[in-house]
């Protein structure tokens, strides 16, 4: 029987999708030790205790709430400090935490001042027993899969965000306080200024999804359709060829190839592209790739995971209304 | 002697004098440039002077311009004997070449002297017309170049008129004097003869203008792009342009060698061969007006790289060398582009060729198609500047427009200009039943040729099936043939091509390891840049192999009556062939594709766009410009393609891979559906 | 300003990896190693700010076999001043053990600032960086798009999910760098032959105890073949079926 800490990770008051994922995957590793308890800290402005309910909900059986006005804006190494103390008063398995940007930041300075073990990007916890956790981590940019052995009483695991889902545990938290282990004010790093995303263009390094046009669009004016559908995704960029971009349709910092970005969001559409050469070189490691072409012999569906042969003009906007109904029925 | 005799001695000593010691400057300053040995070979070098010198063929290439060229040029030629003629005669005025030659020869000489001065004037006349009326864009400078040029076409036809004036007014003194072989010599006499039937003062006055303008004239060339008069016969001779040695060869070099720089930066980073080129350019444009980047609208002009490496020189040398008389430094000073023109010396100092000259830009717009080399007449290499000087950018000082370093990366890692996985590269030949040399080796076998594919035919979804078409072809023809397949990586010539040496020795030396180890001799390619890569620039490196393009190796198996073709060949079509530059320009391959394509289809109607064979418009994409952007002005494939439709083609045929995307993509560019093909698609589309 | 930059030698990203017969490592055959591409951002990083703050000094670390040290040298083929190796038979993968050897090396160091990729293309864990600034006790940020010194306090953009910040801190510090910050500077043949004359010293790393092993290693499923899946809009309903049941992004 072990417990098993979980760092949930807040912005603002409100919890963040990794943070559930992270308890629901500590609820598992604890039960699977034999029924130990999950504890979940918190670490936010106050009233960030609220979101006790939530982790209950998903399996947590203590909410550790650290609370204290100088943390508005996250603070990686009271949160840090925090959890090493919690974790060095009591007695835990394991301390489970997202691989998200507080996540990165927090997991390896935990496990320094805890002198555990850390697996970063952890898709699933196999097996626990003893001192010995089994946890897989792919690597090579998702071309390798390894299964780790972690040799340790205490360990920490931080999982990739989306690969384990958030699942109902129903329980009524018990709630802790506890005082910032560190002076928020005396941090080293100080968070001067989040902008939040969405409202500008997205870049399309980090775009999830991209919608990419070809000159089978035929003139400029038609890249609206492209816009159009990217706009449908709502977290979509928009990205074009060489030869579209040579022909100053778009900018050339749209450009996706050999000579531009170098891309691979989870999902491509490439509009109207023959898939020469130079675009493939930049496109290529895309997650997922759909390709819409009225030419079938192009080589872009030999990338494609999915190929509509046809007229863009015809089949981008009806997939553009079809995105957003999908959207809308979600 | 008489005192005017004793005058002009000393006129005559004195002009000369000056003459010799600027040649003596000049000589000088282009020996601040590196070494490079052209004693080699005179026999080739002397039929160059025959040919493209006194031959003036390359003169020809332009025929209104060039037989006006070479009218005064032959006529230079033919009076320069009657100057000397008449400069003996200023000091020992009975000196005549009558006592020295038999008669007949002497009156050929004579008719040919009044002859060739009357033809002159015409072709002076008509060279007014041209620069002043006509206004030819090729000839399109700055002012100064005008100037220049109508003040040489001016003394030119006023040394002719004095000439002939000189001997009208002689023949009026002593009809005895000029035979009936000057007959526009006498004609004129009958002008003048109304005015004054004895012009003793004339007579003075013409022979005196007539050798004053000869000094003038002499002594004006170092000041002037006419200098070439005094050097382009011996830069044709020096020149390897048009051999000898193999066209298009980049400079071996050392890369152990302990310099603090590579490439050039600067003017004594030049050989003084390039910096007698600069003495030699005529300013002519024939360069410029054949480069792809320039009539495209680039920055680029070739005119411009050789006019400006002459321009530093005429700036730098005389401070590097000491050169203390600062009056009348031979000047050649006007050029193209910003006057840069140094005012002090630590100006001077602080200039280069490279930034303050010739910019970045213009480097990296060449497409290395060599039409201008081809086209200059007095066989200057202006690509051999512009290859020295991106070494210089890359080896030395890293800049390059950013979008190459993803192919220099790429090579070095992946063994191609694309990140593609290295293991990928036999996927095309899968389920051909190719061989490939490992296997045969392991059974002890050995081809008689091997297939380079090369990059693009690995890699490249549309070269792949050139690859296959080929190897089709060379089934049909049971030629025994294996392929490297995943041993096979890039030779480096891209990387070359780009000033990266260093990636590209790596790369071809390992590409020449591989090939000994399996003791290739015969490489049979459908790439002209692997093709001229490894049977022209492999031996700098010791890698020697006999290496043959596809085109002329399946025109060989046409000739053998070997390719088992159908035989109905259904209906006409048209066909319009575009020629790479490094089959053609590099390697003169102009027929053999050609061939190809009229055996393989019997009923074609091959026809030719203007700009065809050793003047045929680059694709775009040579000298790693197909990996670069290409942003500025009208891209060089859309003008190509469009010329190419224009001829009518239903079919546009090529033979290199690159020109196969170029083309393809400017056939789209201007949505038409023309389709581009491979000469081996066309032959193994014809396969029984 | 003296500024390390904690590199690591990863086989080329375009590599088809095998898995070698043991199954515990991939097969390196055939592989083209180079310095990794995020190690490579942050000594880009650190030459750049080199050059603006005036003479300092930029060395680099890698810990691992002597197959590292052409990738030191490809680091000081770029402009970096000097290289030490810290010497082990192989990198593990416990990211705290070789953060360990690395703090041990830096401590007395006198770095203003400590940069590290944001994380290795082989392992993928960007534990190394954030452990080592623990380990010093020093300022760390994370995944920096965007970095600058000025009056000995730091200034960086970080990415965060769907928002970025800025942060200040103080030195000295350790910043592990993200993409986009800046293009890595290609070696000139001149900076390569500079590389072979400049110092490389190597020394036995002090590598943490090594908790985490490697138990297998496997290919994840191959990518299913590209289909066409219809002509025309009257596709699209499948596309989309298949995009939020197969392929799970929608
Ligand atoms: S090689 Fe071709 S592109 Fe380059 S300067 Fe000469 S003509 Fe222009
Ligand atoms: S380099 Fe040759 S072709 Fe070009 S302007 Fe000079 S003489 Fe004419």
């Amino acid at each position: 029987m072990a417990n098993v800490l979980v760092f949930a990770e807040t912005r603002g008051v409100a919890l963040r999708k990794v943070a559930l994922e992270a308890t629901t995957a500590a609820r598992a590793l604890a039960d699977a030790t034999g029924g130990g308890e999950v504890h979940a800290l918190v670490a936010g402005p106050p009233g960030v205790g609220a979101v006790a309910e939530q982790l209950g909900k998903h399996g947590a059986d203590v909410v550790v709430v650290v609370e204290h006005a100088g943390l508005a804006n996250f603070n990686c190494e009271v949160a840090a400090a925090s959890v090493a103390a919690r974790v060095k008063g009591a007695s835990y398995r394991a301390v489970l935490l997202g691989f998200s940007a507080q996540g990165r930041d927090v997991g390896p300075r935990v496990a320094v001042k805890l002198d555990a073990p850390i697996v970063a990007d952890v898709t699933a916890i196999q097996a626990a027993t003893g001192d010995s956790l089994i946890v897989q981590h792919p690597g090579y940019a998702n071309k390798v899969i390894a299964t780790l052995e972690v040799k340790s009483p205490l360990a920490v695991l931080s999982v990739r965000p989306s690969a384990i889902t958030a699942q109902a545990a129903e329980r009524t938290a018990r709630v802790d306080t506890m005082a910032p282990a560190a002076d928020p004010a005396a941090s080293r790093v100080m968070v001067k200024e989040v902008v939040e995303g969405g409202k500008g263009k997205i870049d399309l390094g980090d775009a999830p999804v991209i919608v990419a046009g070809g000159r089978g669009l035929k003139a400029a004016e038609n890249f609206k359709i492209v816009e159009e559908l990217a706009a449908a995704f709502g977290n979509a960029a928009v990205g074009a060829t060489r030869a579209v971009t040579d022909d100053g349709w778009r900018p050339h910092s749209d450009q996706i190839g050999q000579t531009g970005r170098q891309v691979s969001p989870q999902l491509y559409v490439a509009v109207g592209i023959s898939g020469a050469i130079q675009h493939l070189a930049g496109m290529r490691t895309s997650k997922t790739i759909v390709a819409i072409n009225k030419d079938k012999e192009a080589p872009i569906f030999k990338v494609a995971d999915y190929g509509i042969v046809g007229d863009v003009m015809e089949v981008v906007p009806a997939l553009t209304k079809a995105v957003h109904e999908a959207k809308a029925g979600h | 002697m008489g005192t005017s005799n004793l005058v002009f001695a000393f006129i005559l000593t004195l002009g000369a004098g000056f003459f010799a010691l600027n040649v003596q400057r000049l000589v000088g300053y282009m020996q601040i440039g590196k070494s490079d040995d052209r004693s080699d070979h005179p026999l080739v070098r002397l039929k160059n002077v025959l040919t493209i010198g006194i031959g003036q063929t390359k003169i020809f290439r332009d025929p209104v311009a060039g037989a006006m060229h070479a009218t005064i040029f032959w006529g230079f030629m033919v009076l320069t004997a009657g100057t000397v003629e008449i400069l003996i005669q200023g000091v020992f005025s009975k000196f005549s070449y009558a006592l020295l030659l038999p008669k007949l020869v002497y009156q050929l000489y004579a008719m040919s002297q009044d002859g060739f001065a009357a033809l002159v004037i015409a072709a002076i006349a008509f060279a007014f017309y041209r620069r002043l009326v006509l206004h030819p864009k090729r000839l399109e400078g700055d002012k100064l170049e005008h100037t220049d040029a109508l003040i040489i076409l001016g003394m030119i036809g006023g040394l002719m008129v004095t000439l002939l004036l000189t001997n009208a007014c002689q023949y009026l003194l002593d009809p005895s004097a000029i035979g009936p072989e000057k007959f526009v010599s006498r004609q004129l006499a009958g002008l003048i003869a109304p005015l004054d039937p004895a012009p003793t003062r004339l007579f003075t006055v013409f022979w005196w203008s007539h050798a004053l303008l000869i000094l003038t004239f002499l002594n004006y060339l170092p000041y002037s792009k006419h200098l070439h008069v005094a050097t382009s016969l011996i830069n044709v001779y020096l020149s390897n342009t048009s051999g000898p040695g193999q066209k298009g060869v980049m400079r071996p070099m050392d890369l152990e060698a302990d310099v603090d720089h590579f490439g050039a930066a600067d003017v004594e980073d030049l050989t003084w061969k390039n910096l007698l080129d600069g003495y030699s350019c005529t300013e002519c444009g024939r360069c410029t007006a054949a480069c792809p980047a320039n009539l495209t609208g680039k920055l680029l002009s070739p005119r411009k790289i050789v006019i400006n490496s002459r321009q530093r020189l005429m700036e730098k040398a005389p401070v590097a060398l000491g050169d203390h008389m600062e009056f009348m430094h031979p000047a050649l000073v006007h050029g193209e582009g910003d006057d840069a023109g140094a005012t002090t010396l630590t100006e001077v100092l602080e200039h280069r060729l490279l930034d303050t000259y010739i910019t970045e830009e213009e480097l990296w717009a060449c497409t290395s198609c060599r039409a201008c080399v081809q086209e200059c007449p007095v066989s200057i290499d202006q690509l051999d500047i512009i290859n020295e000087m991106r070494r210089n950018l890359v080896l030395t000082e890293s800049r390059f427009p950013e979008e190459i370093q993803p192919a220099f990366e790429s090579l070095e890692r992946n063994g191609s200009p694309w990140a593609f996985n290295p293991g990928d590269r036999a996927l095309w030949a899968e389920g051909l039943e190719i061989n490939t040399m490992a296997e045969l080796m392991e059974r002890g076998e050995r081809p008689d040729i091997l297939f380079w594919v090369g990059c693009m035919g690995s890699f490249d979804d549309r070269a792949k099936k050139i690859a296959v078409a080929f190897a089709r072809i060379l089934k049909a023809c049971n030629v025994n043939f294996a392929i490297l397949g995943q041993e096979e990586h890039c030779h480096g010539d891209p990387a070359r091509r780009m000033g990266n040496e260093y990636l590209y020795q790596m790369l071809a030396k390992d590409t020449i390891g591989t090939l000994d180890r399996y003791e290739v001799k015969t490489i049979v390619t459908s790439c002209p840049h692997c093709f001229h890569q490894m049977g022209n620039e492999f031996p700098q490196l010791g890698g020697n192999y006999e290496v043959i393009h596809h085109s002329t190796y399946i025109e060989r198996l046409l000739q053998e009556n070997l390719v088992p073709l159908q035989s109905d060949h259904g209906q006409r079509l048209t066909v319009a062939y575009h020629d790479s530059c490094y089959l053609g320009r590099y390697n003169d391959v102009y027929d053999a594709p050609r061939e190809t394509l009229k055996r393989s289809l019997p009923v074609i109607n091959l026809v030719e766009p203007p700009r065809t064979k050793d003047r045929g418009l680059c694709c775009g994409a040579g000298g790693g410009r197909m990996f670069m952007e290409e942003r500025v002005g009208k891209r060089i494939n859309v003008e190509r393609t469009e010329e190419l439709l224009a001829t009518g083609a239903e079919t546009i045929a090529v033979a290199c891979p690159f020109c196969m995307t170029m083309i393809s993509d400017g056939v789209k560019a201007v949505q038409s559906d023309v389709p581009v093909l491979d000469i081996a698609e066309v032959v193994a589309g014809q396969l029984a | 300003m003296k500024i390390a930059v904690c590199i690591k030698r990863t086989p080329d990203s375009e590599s088809r990896f095998r898995i070698a017969a043991s199954s515990t490592a991939i097969d390196e055959t055939g592989l083209k190693f180079d310095i990794d591409d995020f190690a490579s951002y942050a000594v880009e990083v650190a030459l750049q700010l080199n050059e603006k703050q005036g003479p300092g000094e930029v060395v680099v670390y890698a810990v691992g076999p002597d197959a590292v040290q052409e990738t030191l040298r490809k680091a000081m083929s770029m402009g970096v001043d000097r290289a030490v190796q810290l010497k082990t038979d192989s990198v593990p993968y416990d990211g705290l053990a070789v953060a360990k050897a690395l703090a041990a090396e830096l401590a007395g160091g006198g770095y203003d600032l400590v940069l590290f990729g944001k994380h290795a293309f082989d392992t993928s864990s960007g534990v190394v960086g954030t452990a080592t600034a623990e380990l010093l006790g020093i300022a760390c940020v994370t995944a920096a798009t965007k970095l600058d010194i000025a009056n000995g306090k730091g200034t960086a953009r970080r990415e965060l999910e769907g928002a970025a910040e800025t942060v200040e801190f103080s030195l000295p510090a350790a910043v592990t760098i993200d993409e986009g910050i800046a293009r890595p500077r290609y070696p000139s043949l001149k900076g390569i032959m500079a590389a072979k004359k400049k110092p490389l010293e190597t020394k036995p790393a002090q590598l943490g105890d090594v908790r985490i092993t490697v138990k297998a290693l496997q290919l994840p499923p191959d990518r299913p073949a590209g289909r066409i899946i219809g002509e025309g809009a009257a596709a699209v309903p499948e596309l989309i079926r298949l995009l939020q049941t197969e392929a799970k992004v929608l």
